[in-house]
């Protein structure tokens, strides 16, 4: 996370001329040369790794690519085995082949990946409205309110959130917090969606299980808290002394002001919550535990779902046919493509705006 | 006694290392189902008692990894539960041999507090409860199987295999032979789309989620109700007697198909006639392939074949009750232990 930090004064323009004397050096390669090669090539590695990472899944979904296209993002159905069913005529009775012989038609597997997509989208939608107004709270409340002595504690027990191996968050998902929510949060909240007009899709008919959307969009923000708040305070941090003591010369309220802080580093903040997404769309363990596991659409938070990552770890393993082994690869490489795109825009808003485009206004 | 002790283990070090030195090691891998993993982890370290200079290693991967690993040589024996497929049999290099080892049931565990009966169920009534066409506990289908039995206004909540399994394979196959409709429409494989429910990552994911919530039901291994102590159904076999799944039960659902044992010993037994026998039983099979020249040496030839013959025929089988899995029938282990003579090396019988 501290990699995140943006530096807060802009590099000086001019730097003091450095002088060193090499004229000792031996013949051949130059310690210079030496060490940029093995910088470069370090540095080279790690895009080919990606480059391969890519190259390797597509290559490996290439099957389920041709034969489904871009249906393979759009269908409902996640089935693996194949289906025989026997052939019915027009008339609704059942076909016999000249020798007396049933006709049976077999169903092919089909592999779409929208109910996954479906419980990511749900599910992050769920953690990112729990984490967001924690996480920028929090931070404002680092940078402006708390003393001193209790800064440190804080950031170091905020911090601290990120430390815990998420299977740790998905045993207590599972044993506890799924259990509380299901005796005592869905029951009350499934009544709320019940009696309040328009909120009547979400409602859920069977037993709220406590192992569906909303549970592990929950846990999900938990986790990805940590990662939102330090790198929100870092971004509240780089907003200039004088704008704020601007806002409050002009008669801001504390208020105001913050508000003014928050607008001023807007997309410093976006990029942190990009960043959270990125996360609580690629968790894998804890939301395995907690999300239910059912690869199907529905609009209430209370249904069990699967997210594209618990698919991944559900399925991988045992995984029996190429066409279903090429499919969960393909599901791999859109979250992939998915995860990195939130990470380049995030880090365009965090690193390389930052505050300065703010500033320009 | 320290003393004692010391002398023993210095004893026990010095025979280990002229085992070490003196016989030449033989050492056989095998990886496949988890189901019988503990069963075989047993023989393996109760033969090594006898026969030190074996060396076996069983890994517990999965079937489908089992399978895999015997079709491309990897492994030296294979564990699965549900037998290779025509596709699979394709694949493989040379012809396979199926042997069954021990018999499993699996079991409609299920969490109904305040309901200390025993629940019966009929095929028809899990295939609705797991299709999600029966969602109540008093539903009243499910009180005339239960006559006399108060069931609770409860929501049935259904926990399934998110994972391919052979558990999933043996359930959805019983459940298969029971509607032409949940064939054609959920259809019987290692990993099927179950309508409703919740999904759970192995045998102890399904567990968890049973433990959980009250009015769960889901279909696991008997050993994993049995270990976790959590009831199950009795289950009307074509008989139309209730049955509970046990070693008894479960052998005499393998005795009933020794009559189908003919060129390969893969046969199904669940749903069978014999009125003591509970229908939702399997056999769990090892897999190699029946010339075994690919094990390369002579010697892990016939160690095989020995390790074979002692757990399938020999003294393995006392172990399987102990540890809540049905012994092979009479009938079934004489098939067995002819399959496994007719083993050959480069087309020479072995011994």
């Amino acid at each position: 996370m501290s990699q995140m930090t943006p530096n807060p004064s802009p590099p000086e323009e001019t730097l003091p001329a450095v002088t060193f004397d090499f004229t000792s050096q031996r013949a051949g390669i130059s310690g210079d040369t030496l060490l940029r090669l093995v910088t470069q090539g370090s540095a080279c590695t790690i895009l080919l790794m990606l480059a391969a990472l890519l190259i390797v899944l597509t290559h490996a979904a290439m099957p389920t690519i041709r034969s489904f296209g871009l249906k393979f993002l759009t269908g409902t159905e996640w089935r693996s085995n194949a289906l025989e069913q026997p052939r019915r005529g027009p008339d609704g009775k059942l076909v016999f082949d000249a020798d007396g012989e049933q006709i049976v038609d077999t169903i092919e597997p089909v592999f779409g990946a929208l109910p996954v997509i479906w419980g990511t989208a749900m599910t992050s939608v769920i953690a990112l409205t729990f984490a967001i107004p924690l996480s920028f709270g929090t931070a404002l409340f680092l940078i402006r309110i708390a003393p001193r002595v209790t800064v440190g504690p804080v950031s170091f027990m905020v911090e601290f959130l990120a430390a815990i191996p998420s299977i740790a968050y998905g045993i207590w998902g599972l044993f506890v917090f799924g259990p509380f929510m299901q005796k005592y949060l869905e029951p009350w909240l499934n009544g709320v969606f019940d009696t309040v007009p328009g909120l009547g899709f979400m409602h859920f008919s069977g037993m709220a299980t406590g192992r569906d959307m909303l549970c592990g969009g929950l846990l999900l923000g938990i986790m990805i808290i940590p990662i939102i708040t330090a790198i929100s305070r870092d971004v509240l941090n780089g907003v200039p002394r004088a704008q704020i003591e601007g806002t409050t010369a002009l008669g801001a309220t504390w208020w105001q002001s913050s508000k003014e802080m928050l607008k001023y580093s807007r997309s410093g903040l976006f990029g942190a919550v990009m960043l959270g997404l990125a996360r609580a769309a690629g968790e894998t363990m804890a939301i395995t535990m907690v999300i239910g596991n059912n690869n199907q659409i529905s609009p209430s938070p209370f249904a069990p779902a699967q997210s594209m990552a618990s698919l991944l770890a559900n399925e991988f393993a045992e995984a029996s046919g190429d066409l279903q082994r090429s499919a969960l690869i393909e599901v791999a490489l859109i979250l992939l493509v998915m995860s990195l795109i939130f990470n380049v825009i995030a880090r365009k808003l965090v690193v390389g705006k930052g505050a300065r485009t703010s500033a320009a206004h | 006694m320290l003393q004692m002790m010391k002398r023993a283990s210095i004893a026990l070090v010095g025979s280990l290392a002229i085992a070490g030195t003196c016989m030449a090691e033989t050492r056989l891998q095998g990886a496949g189902a988890t189901f019988p993993n503990p069963i075989y982890q047993k023989w393996v370290i109760e033969y090594q008692k006898a026969n030190p200079e074996v060396k076996i290693d069983y890994q517990s991967i999965g079937s489908g990894g089992g399978i895999k690993g015997i079709t491309e040589h990897t492994v030296d024996f294979a564990g699965s539960d549900a037998p290779m497929n025509k596709k699979e049999i394709a694949a493989a290099k040379d012809e396979v041999v199926h042997i069954p080892t021990v018999a499993g049931a699996v079991v409609a565990a299920y969490n109904l507090p305040g309901f200390n009966g025993e629940l019966k169920l009929t095929g028809p009534l899990v295939v609705d409860i797991f299709s999600g066409k029966i969602t109540k506990w008093n539903d009243a289908k499910i009180a005339e199987a239960n006559a006399g039995a108060s069931l609770p206004d409860m929501d049935i909540t259904v926990a399934y295999r998110t994972d391919g399994s052979g558990t999933t394979f043996v359930f959805s196959s019983y459940l298969a032979t029971q509607s032409e409709d949940f064939k054609s429409t959920i259809g019987a494989s290692k990993q099927v789309k179950w309508p409703v429910g919740q999904g759970g990552k192995g045998n102890e994911g399904v567990t968890a989620i049973v433990q959980a919530f009250p009015g769960a039901v889901g279909y696991i291994e008997v050993n994993y109700a049995l270990a976790n102590k959590i009831p199950y159904a009795l289950l009307k076999n074509k008989a139309g007697k209730f049955i509970k799944a046990g070693p008894d039960s479960v052998s005499a659902a393998g005795s009933g198909a020794v009559d189908q044992m003919k060129e390969s010993l893969a046969v199904n037994i669940w749903d069978q006639t014999s009125e003591a026998a509970y229908p939702i039983s399997a056999f769990t099979y090892i897999i190699v392939y029946k010339d075994l020249a690919y094990l390369k040496s002579p010697e892990k030839a016939t160690a095989l074949v020995k390790f074979l013959k002692w757990s399938v025929t020999g003294d393995g089988q006392a172990l399987a009750t102990s540890m809540d899995y049905a012994p092979l029938a009479d009938g079934v282990k004489a098939k067995a232990g002819a399959a496994i003579d007719a083993l050959t090396f480069g087309g020479k019988p072995l011994k």
